[in-house]
């Protein structure tokens, strides 16, 4: 189902071509559009005059000339229900922020810089031309980050520089130039980090002679800048190509991986087995190998980490534009007087009940991290009372350090996880299911002193059963293939694992729900810190007592306590790929907030209760989407 | 020519290190002939220029010395006079860069030569062009010939069998192709021709020729030709010395677009000298 009307901020860097793609696949699905545009350049002048001949339908496209500020203020318009920001990350982030419990869903596609892996059995000439493509051309979105492999670093930078030489820049409608300019912004950030970094010790090589106030910037090539200088940090500016050297294929993953960026990268190798397992390592929402730059509105395009995590072209692309059917529309929850300073900080301190009587109750449940229970950091335990009043049990009480040694675990086994074969996923999960049928009278009977029908607690541990192996069955393998028009070979669209991803489960169906969120992300390769409901944690715990039998140690994670302060420990780490909350209104605009710290996409309900019964909304293919990311991976063919 | 080569010691680890990635060649071939256009004035000059490294080549079975005549004279004047007077060129000395004929042509075409008082080299092919399919001692017995009866430069075709079982010959140019196959020169074949060319040149200082025989019957296509050296090699190879197309029928279009540049007309096929 569509999803109505959609806001779209662009950058003034954008070409037409790019405008479109962004507009064209929102108008297919049956949105309607207004698109925000810097007045820098004239092409947002020409989508307005194409929005006026579409005179049957006035009004699907609405193009706004106006300056980036204006982005909230769109935002926040009644009816908006979601707002695609497209642009550099800083203001990425400001936006996320500024529209924390305003209503629309937000997509960022953030930063324009791209990755060239070089490897010493490359055909060196031809990644020479890559990097001109990526770097040094009209058609390239942003600087390049360029990893050498020692062996050629010389050779490489010989041919660099003799390339460099044949480049022309000049007016961009002139059929003979390389590049053009990119208005003034763009040449003084450029000025900017070639200043920076040849202060930091970096050579710089510039070729052609520019005049000092001409608008055109020559292409650069900085190379010895030290890594861990800030310059290394921050983002490459177009036409700037910084260049550092690898010693081994194991060295070039980690340092290409090792920046909160993660958009597109190229691997260039001739030697099929290293270039492919170089693709699969890098984090990355496109990669090319042997190629660089290709582009088809077929292949999704997007990124990971601090690049955003919205898509466009392609499948996923349309899945930008849809939300599942029955999905209420997006009102503002705004909480005015949220304070994102104190919420969730600290603890509120609950004095201890009177002295109990009765049965003396059974040991406190501890924290599920790395495979087995373990005491909280805080050494302290809260009581969970049954729907009589009566005291159920004692669980533990997480704080911060124990979300952080839980995402730690989370990252250690993940790779492992990642690494199993589709089957032997699918089969740990059949087995998990087969626990939980086992432990049916334990959990019903705990379900029912929080007062849950005798029926209905019956019905919704069969429905986590079979939830659990329904999604066992879904394991997916790694991808299909596209069929791109213009390539001669294939374009793999690959399913990978977020990472690790952080859940905190609903008040309402306590079993249902934490088992209908654990089994999708647990299927499609990612780790898990959930937690559980605060008012009834113990059939989640339960659950996990066969969990530290059957599943390896630190796949999933289980942290109970003060759910306020454990969802703001989770929203500020920044080592959480995504994070899906289920809460209360005020939590939700408190995670939308934070999320801005790393910018990791987030899932959150807005306060509003889900059917987790219903197929639709607790096992729908809206949970699978939000599991994983899409990387295209493109395979140029010939010899 | 240039001096001879000095040569080097062959090393085969070079070309066991080469990498040759041909989607990514491709590429490039397309790029180099979209970018770079030239127009006006300036396409006109680099016509000129595309005329003086032209091996005015004719290969054919009846060949004799009237069309050899008629090719040396075209040779020493490829443009009609009027227009290279009207671009203010006439005093130049344009001429082609040489005469390519078969080995039993070339007393024929050293006479032509002489008569019309001219002074570039003629070259022959020689060595079983096309196949190179004969014996060492005739192959060298023809080269030693050509030589006596007057060509200074000599076409040689290599032993495809030898290079296809890895021994090599060293060379001062390399061609494309014999230009009797049915794909010739092309532009990802020169582009990776070029490239070793330039590696051979940083790693040994020396340089070697290149020349594109076959299928170049277009201006336009001259033009890429020409532009793709530059962009490749430099202007140091944009020289007779280094740089050579093989055509015979090119030299037609060009002179056909000049003359549009000067009279704002297309030319019928008539208007221009036969060659």
């Amino acid at each position: 189902m569509r999803i109505g009307v959609i806001g779209l901020i662009l950058p003034p860097t954008f070409c037409f071509l790019e405008m479109m793609w962004r507009i064209c696949p929102a108008l297919a699905v049956g949105c309607t559009v207004v698109v925000l545009v810097p007045p820098a350049s004239p092409t947002p002048l020409l989508v307005a005059q194409l929005a006026g001949e579409l005179g049957q339908f006035p009004g699907i496209l609405n193009v706004i000339s106006g300056p980036a500020s204006l982005g909230p203020v769109l935002a926040s318009q009644p009816g908006v229900q979601k707002v695609a920001f497209c642009g550099a990350i800083e203001d990425g982030r400001a936006l996320r922020r500024a529209l924390a419990g305003q209503g629309p869903e937000l997509g960022l596609a953030l930063g324009a810089e791209s990755l060239l892996l070089l490897m010493e059995t490359a055909d060196v000439d031809s990644a020479v031309e890559g990097v001109v493509d990526a770097a040094w051309s009209d058609r390239s979105p942003g600087g390049l980050r360029l990893l050498i492999q020692e062996s050629v670093w010389d050779e490489t930078m010989r041919r660099l520089q003799a390339r460099m030489g044949r480049l022309r820049g000049g007016r961009g409608l002139d059929g003979a130039v390389d590049m053009g300019a990119r208005g003034a912004a763009a040449h003084d950030l450029a000025q900017r980090y070639v200043h920076e970094a040849q202060s930091q010790g970096a050579q710089v090589f510039q070729a052609g002679s520019m005049p000092p106030d001409s608008p055109f910037f020559p292409p650069s090539l900085i190379s010895d800048l030290p890594p861990a200088s800030p310059c290394t940090q921050a983002e490459v500016p177009w036409p700037l190509v910084v260049a550092s050297p690898f010693r081994t294929a194991k060295e070039a993953l980690a340092v290409a991986n090792w920046t909160p960026r993660g958009g597109s990268a190229s691997v260039w190798s001739e030697r099929l087995g290293q270039a492919l397992e170089l693709a699969y390592g890098l984090q990355m929402g496109t990669v090319w190998i042997n190629a660089h730059g290709l582009r088809d509105p077929a292949v999704p395009t997007g990124g990971c980490k601090e690049s955003g995590s919205s898509w466009h072209g392609g499948p996923d692309g349309l899945y930008e534009y849809l939300r599942p059917s029955g999905t209420p529309t997006c009102l503002p929850y705004l909480s005015e007087n949220l304070n994102y300073d104190t919420f969730g900080l600290a603890v509120p301190s609950t004095l201890p009940a009177g002295p109990e009587t009765g049965l003396s109750p059974a040991p406190p449940y501890g924290l599920f991290v790395g495979g087995r229970f373990q005491a909280p950091g805080a050494r302290s335990s809260r009581p969970i009372r049954d729907s009589q009043g009566n005291l159920h049990g004692y669980v533990a009480e997480g704080g911060a350090k124990d979300i952080r040694g839980a995402v730690e675990a989370a990252h250690q086994a993940a790779p492992g996880w990642v690494g199993q074969l589709p089957g032997a996923r699918a089969a740990l999960l059949w087995a998990l299911a087969a626990a939980l049928q086992r432990r049916e009278s334990t959990l019903v009977s705990r379900l029912e002193r929080h007062g849950v029908e005798l029926k209905v607690a019956k019905a919704e541990v069969e429905l986590s059963v079979r939830r659990l192996r329904a999604w066992g069955a879904r394991v997916q393998t790694q991808g299909c293939t596209l069929q791109v028009a213009g390539l001669k070979g294939p374009v793999l669209q690959l399913q990978e694992p977020l990472g690790v991803l952080a859940i905190v489960c609903p008040e309402e169906w306590p079993l249902l729900a934490f088992v209908s969120l654990l089994a999708p992300a647990l299927a499609h390769g990612n780790t898990v810190v959930l937690v559980p409901s605060g008012a009834c944690p113990i059939p989640a715990l339960e659950v996990c007592q066969d969990m530290a039998t059957l599943l390896p140690g630190g796949l999933v994670n289980v942290v109970t306590g003060d759910r306020d302060h454990l969802t703001r420990c989770l929203a500020l780490h920044q080592d959480i790929q995504a994070l899906w909350y289920f809460g209360s209104a005020q939590g939700s605009q408190f995670v939308e907030w934070a999320s801005a710290g790393n910018l990791k996409p987030v899932w959150v309900n807005r306060g509003c209760p889900r059917a987790w019964d219903q197929d639709a909304e607790g096992a729908g293919p809206e949970l699978g989407l939000r599991a994983a990311r899409t990387k295209a991976l493109w395979l140029p063919m010939g010899d | 020519m240039s001096a001879h080569q000095r040569g080097t010691e062959l090393d085969l680890s070079w070309i066991s290190k080469i990498q040759v990635n041909q989607p990514a060649v491709l590429r490039r071939a397309e790029q180099i002939q979209a970018r770079r256009p030239v127009k006006k004035e300036w396409q006109a000059a680099w016509l000129l220029k595309a005329v003086t490294f032209i091996d005015l080549t004719t290969l054919s079975g009846d060949d004799t010395s009237s069309n050899i005549q008629r090719l040396c004279y075209k040779a020493k004047y490829p443009i009609r006079e009027d227009l290279l007077k009207a671009l203010n060129m006439h005093d130049k000395g344009i001429t082609t860069a040489a005469v390519c004929v078969y080995p039993a042509r070339v007393c024929d075409a050293v006479k032509a030569l002489k008569a019309a008082g001219c002074d570039i080299p003629v070259a022959s092919v020689a060595t079983g062009f096309p196949a190179g399919q004969t014996h060492l001692k005739t192959r060298l017995e023809e080269i030693r010939l050509a030589v006596e009866d007057g060509a200074s430069e000599i076409d040689v075709v290599i032993n495809r069998t030898l290079v296809l079982t890895g021994q090599w010959e060293g060379s001062d140019f390399i061609k494309t192709s014999t230009g009797k196959e049915t794909v010739n020169a092309t532009f990802p074949v020169a582009i990776v021709m070029l490239r070793a060319i330039r590696d051979f040149f940083w790693k040994t200082g020396n340089k070697v020729g290149f020349k594109p025989a076959g299928g170049i019957r277009s201006a336009k296509d001259s033009l890429a030709w020409l532009s793709l050296i530059k962009e490749e090699l430099g202007d140091e190879w944009l020289k007779p010395e280094l740089f050579r197309i093989g055509a015979s029928t090119l030299l037609t279009d060009i002179e056909r677009q000049i003359y549009h540049h000067v009279t704002g007309r297309y030319a019928a096929y008539h208007d221009l000298p036969m060659s």
